[in-house]
């Protein structure tokens, strides 16, 4: 195989998209040619640069996106049985049930619903929106049942809560002890921003923090967000056990690749090991070269023996 | 590396997708809504990839969806409904880039004097970061592969985020823009080539 052709075949061997004999090809071209070796890193790097700027979807936006569809769409109320109800469709259920016994006017009434809940929609979130409030200005957090008697009537249950907005340095520990709060929210754009906000200095709840969102949040972003903050401890024997214990078992090879990276800055020999065991089992190309160059590094063989 | 985390994939291989295809067909609009609801997250997340937007993110959605609503009827299973789908929101997104290259609107990164500022970026990081040094880096390198995606042509840049960032393959992502796995794949290679000459010494 020439270097040209194995240069072209670097992108789709990378990303696992070349026939298992064309992979074998070229692998044993990079194990013999250092400079398409070369390309493979630049590959690796160029990938490690720009998986970290991967959007997250807040869960507010998709919300908003499918309750402006939703109105855009439909001219009618909705039907039961469909998927985990929101408020707006509660309500619309709510609209439909209280004027069912006058059918003629059912669209008309279903599309007044839509164009009001449509306008309190808009309202919401973002530059320049509003959620709706009632009266007495608390918000409404969630809408838990909705009971029409039939006559007329509804009963609509739900939880208020009171936002409120707190601004300080974010050192403040008032700020930190947020943070962490913020640390166990559904969103992934909360929790990002909170990891990226807290200080891991030598506050062992911030540190524990981070190692726990390393090791278990569901969100490759978060992990990276705290495999950088833990930057400066990555010569602390726990953080340096937790950093091993996830560079076996994350599925994610940005995290893989990040945490190589940050283990070698401090070499030691208990290190060697592990990236010994990690490479035989490395699937993906480019963490594995960067494991085996860590190992060359450390003058330690790539096998165990 | 590749995401595919919320489910396109799986949903290219769910077989009740086809019964609440044929079911929203004949006007069942709860079936249309979990329809939406399989794709719509990763939808939403190629257009603000793609876009850098949240505003042109929701219109893209919006547009896409509206587009798959009008046209379902037409949909006759000869291809996957995912690649289908995809079809629309790629060509709504690539409408959306022309539109704002025409209205010549601003990038959210901007160079200064004092280095490259994005935005769209909130100042409360900069406040947290303990190492300026870094805070600049970071910067700089964010307005670096702004700048190097959007030296790709537009096609090279979807092929590169369909790959790259929606994790689809190459197959795929040529069923998807009306060409050959082989031509899908050049485009990465130009793509990647074009992107580390850029990014060079960041890398």
């Amino acid at each position: 195989m020439t270097c040209d052709a194995v240069v072209k075949s670097i992108p789709p061997y990378f990303y696992g998209e070349l026939a298992a004999e064309e992979e074998c090809r070229v692998e044993a071209h990079l194990r013999e040619c250092a400079a398409c070796g070369r390309e493979m890193e630049g590959m690796a790097s160029l990938a490690g640069a720009l998986g970290r700027r991967q959007a997250e979807v807040p869960e507010f936006l998709l919300e908003e996106c499918r309750a402006d569809l939703r109105v855009a769409i439909q001219g009618a109320p909705r039907r039961a049985g469909g998927p985990a109800k929101g408020p707006w469709t509660l309500f619309l259920e709510a609209m439909g049930a209280t004027f069912s016994g006058f059918a003629r006017w059912r669209m008309p009434v279903g599309a007044v619903a839509l164009l009001a809940i449509g306008f309190l929609g808009a309202r919401y979130s973002g530059a320049g929106r509003t959620w709706w409030r009632p009266a007495d200005d608390n918000p409404i957090a969630t809408v838990r049942s909705v009971q029409a008697d039939g006559t007329g009537g509804v009963q609509i249950a739900f939880d208020e809560t009171q936002r409120k907005v707190i601004s300080g340095r974010t050192n403040a520990p008032e700020i930190q002890r947020l943070l962490l709060t913020a640390f166990h929210q559904n969103s992934p754009d909360v929790r990002v921003e909170s990891v990226g906000l807290l200080t891991a200095g030598t506050d062992t709840e911030v540190r524990d923090a981070l190692l726990g969102a390393l090791d278990h949040d569901p969100n490759a972003g978060v992990r990276l967000k705290a495999l950088d903050k833990l930057k400066p401890l990555a010569g602390d024997p726990g953080v340096r056990k937790t950093l091993a214990h996830v560079l076996e078992t994350d599925d994610n090879a940005a995290v893989r690749m990040q945490i190589v990276d940050l283990l070698v800055t401090r070499p030691d020999e208990a290190m060697v090991g592990v990236l010994q065991n990690v490479v035989q089992r490395e699937d993906n190309s480019g963490v594995r070269q960067k494991l085996e160059k860590a190992l060359k590094d450390l003058n330690a063989s790539v096998g165990t023996f | 590396m590749a995401q595919d985390a919320t489910g396109a994939t799986g949903a290219r291989l769910n077989p009740q997708v086809d019964s609440l295809i044929r079911a929203a067909q004949g006007g069942d609009e709860d079936a249309f809504e979990r329809l939406v609801g399989i794709y719509d997250q990763s939808v939403l997340r190629l257009a603000m990839n793609f876009l850098g937007s949240r505003e042109d993110a929701r219109d893209v959605y919006q547009e896409a969806f509206l587009r798959v609503y009008r046209n379902l009827h037409k949909f006759r299973f000869d291809c996957s409904f995912h690649t289908w789908l995809y079809r629309i929101v790629t060509n709504v997104c690539l409408d959306q880039l022309r539109r704002r290259k025409v209205r010549k609107e601003e990038p959210s990164v901007v160079e200064t004097a004092e280095g490259s500022i994005d935005r769209m970026e909130g100042f409360e990081e900069d406040a947290a970061e303990a190492n300026p040094e870094r805070v600049m880096w970071n910067r700089q390198l964010r307005a670096r592969i702004e700048r190097a995606l959007g030296d790709l042509t537009m096609r090279e840049r979807m092929v590169f985020e369909l790959r790259h960032y929606q994790g689809l393959r190459l197959r795929n992502i040529g069923e998807i823009l009306g060409t050959t796995e082989e031509a899908a794949k050049n485009c990465l290679f130009r793509a990647t080539q074009k992107l580390r000459v850029v990014l060079g010494d960041f890398l």
